[in-house]
């Protein structure tokens, strides 16, 4: 999740930024654990395939403005495991979700109980990874209460729980998230705590958790920050995301981290397990990840035969610095 | 309530099922069939490929042949596991009570995703009541996903039995312009009708204006109900194939 802020006040047009170079990084293979694809277009999803991203997941959130009733939340999570993936698939990208009540519509709490009803209809579909992401936006009790409930549902499906931290009183709200998730009895092991900071990343390091970093210009961490974390705290149980979503992210924040981690010396290993392995490790505890049905070979189940559109095979490309469209 | 001997059918999947799943597995799944606990139902239904795996299932020729004649043009080839164990598990439903059996299986296909949705509308043709899942048919066209639209359009019986004849205009349609395998169709030709042939000319002369081509089957359909000669100076006006 984002939130809006002034982007004047960032801008240093003075400053030539160096140039993203996709060959430094050609060959490598990247999975972005936490990237909103729905609202992103399919420029993106090329981008990405393009840049070595083979597989994703993409977190339940809120979607800018509350949602007011059940069928929209349904048709939600039915549009992530159904024409999401499909769209993905088409870019030869594996989708995977987790699926959850985010914090924020967890405070309608009329609305939350009607969802926590519908959750279990969701939870047990394949290629749903884990349940997420959940945990405290304004830390109230309501949010607390859902997010408890969802950690009791999470544990009795054997799944992964994707715990979104605040963007206000982070350091607090990231120690309830994980005192509360010891309570339920969640082994830390199980839990990824997401958009982790310099300031949060000792302690859910230290008690087990999984530390996922989140890689958004001007309100998460930027990528060179990211190099002086791995720096610090090496590879074990550290893993980055995009988080791209309808504000100004970039679904490319992977593949650029782990080139800018190659400039300045970061082992290949270590590159590699932040931008790729650790994700899968934690997040196949659901049972959920086939390594084997990344990159371009569909599923056993899919035929594609051809090349076409809506064949399960991919998006044939357009040329687009041509001025003729056919 | 159903059109076909659904024991005899039930009795042969299980045994098409024995032989491809485990027997823990089986015994499971023959467990299940409460759809009036609707919400154990709809986990089954769902979790099926944890239990089941994917891979495709292997069917001898004796049992394709004895399925086609419990339930003629019904055809289970290349199907995965999980898909057969789900489509099973529809056929064990309690189908006695009509607006509780219509309303569990209506909320699979409201949440289903896509592997889910290849296996209700593969499962179409074993439904009970079948007359009542014409309007389903009819928007499970209108999916743009591939293998959801193959589900309805490859080797399944339902759509020529059950669609108006304007929803099968659709799924004709649909067919041409998303490049599937016309000859899958079941009753490509019996359904063929007029109204059908003069939209498959008017796609012919769409395509041919923008410089595309249509498929060989196109031409064969709308013969049927074309005037001699026309179909011809269509192709020389076009320059169609």
């Amino acid at each position: 999740m984002c939130c809006s802020r002034s982007v004047e006040n960032e801008y240093h047009p003075e400053v030539v930024p160096e140039l993203f170079d996709i060959s430094a990084i050609k060959g490598m293979k990247f999975f972005d654990p936490h990237v909103h694809m729905t609202s992103r277009t399919t420029d993106d999803y090329q981008a990405m395939a393009d840049a070595g991203v083979v597989a994703l997941i993409e977190p339940a959130f809120w979607l800018g403005q509350p949602r007011t009733g059940l069928d929209s939340f349904r048709d939600y999570y039915s549009s992530l495991i159904g024409w999401e993936r499909f769209r993905s698939s088409q870019f030869g990208i594996k989708h995977y979700c987790t699926i959850g009540l985010n914090s924020r519509e967890a405070n309608n709490e009329a609305l939350a109980e009607q969802v926590m009803e519908i959750l279990p209809l969701f939870i047990y579909k394949e290629g749903v990874v884990g349940v997420g992401e959940i945990g405290f936006d304004d830390q109230t009790a309501a949010e607390e209460k859902y997010y408890r409930l969802q950690l009791d549902l999470a544990k009795e499906a054997g799944l992964p729980v994707q715990v979104h931290t605040p963007h206000r009183d982070k350091k607090r709200g990231t120690q309830r998230s994980m005192d509360i998730a010891v309570e339920h009895g969640l082994n830390p092991y199980s839990v990824i705590v997401d958009h982790n900071n310099e300031e949060t990343v000792k302690e859910v390091l230290d008690r087990g958790f999984w530390a996922a970093f989140t890689i958004y210009p001007f309100t998460k961490m930027g990528n060179q920050r990211m190099v002086e974390i791995v720096k610090q705290y090496g590879s074990e149980r550290i893993m980055i995301n995009s988080a791209a979503d309808w504000g100004i992210s970039d679904p490319l924040a992977v593949p650029k981290t782990a080139a800018l981690m190659q400039q300045q010396g970061i082992s290949t290993g270590d590159i590699e397990r932040v931008t790729y392995r650790n994700a899968i490790t934690a997040f196949a505890q659901s049972g959920q990840i086939d390594e084997t049905e990344f990159s371009s070979t569909i599923d056993q189940s899919t035929k594609f035969a051809g090349n076409s559109i809506l064949r399960g095979g991919q998006q044939p490309r357009i040329d687009k610095s041509s001025i003729i469209i056919s | 309530m159903y059109t076909y001997d659904i024991d005899a059918l039930k009795q042969l999947l299980g045994l098409i099922m024995h032989d491809n799943i485990s027997p823990d597995v089986l015994a499971w799944l023959m467990k299940q069939g409460n759809s009036n606990n609707t919400a154990a139902f709809h986990a089954a239904f769902v979790m099926m490929p944890r239990k089941t795996g994917r891979l495709t299932i292997s069917v001898t020729p004796v049992q394709i042949t004895q399925l086609n004649t419990i339930r003629p043009n019904f055809n289970i080839e290349g199907w995965t596991a999980d898909r057969l164990g789900r489509v099973f598990l529809l056929t064990l439903a309690d189908a006695i009570d009509r607006s509780h059996y219509l309303k569990v299986i209506e909320s699979l296909f409201r949440a289903g995703e896509m592997n889910e949705l290849v296996a209700l509308y593969s499962a179409l043709p074993l439904l009970a009541y079948p007359e009542s899942w014409a309007m389903r048919c009819a928007e499970g066209i209108r999916s743009n996903i591939g293998n959801v639209l193959e589900a309805i359009m490859y080797r399944n019986p339902y759509p020529s039995e059950q669609l108006s004849a304007d929803a099968w205009n659709q799924l004709v349609m649909k067919a041409i312009f998303t490049e599937k395998e016309i000859g899958l169709i079941i009753g490509l030709y019996e359904r063929n009708n007029a109204e059908l042939a003069r939209i498959l000319l008017d796609h012919a002369r769409e395509r041919g204006a923008a410089g595309r081509t249509v498929p060989t089957e196109l031409w064969k359909l709308a013969q049927q109900f074309t005037e001699a000669g026309l179909i011809d100076k269509l192709k020389q006006d076009y320059q169609l194939n």
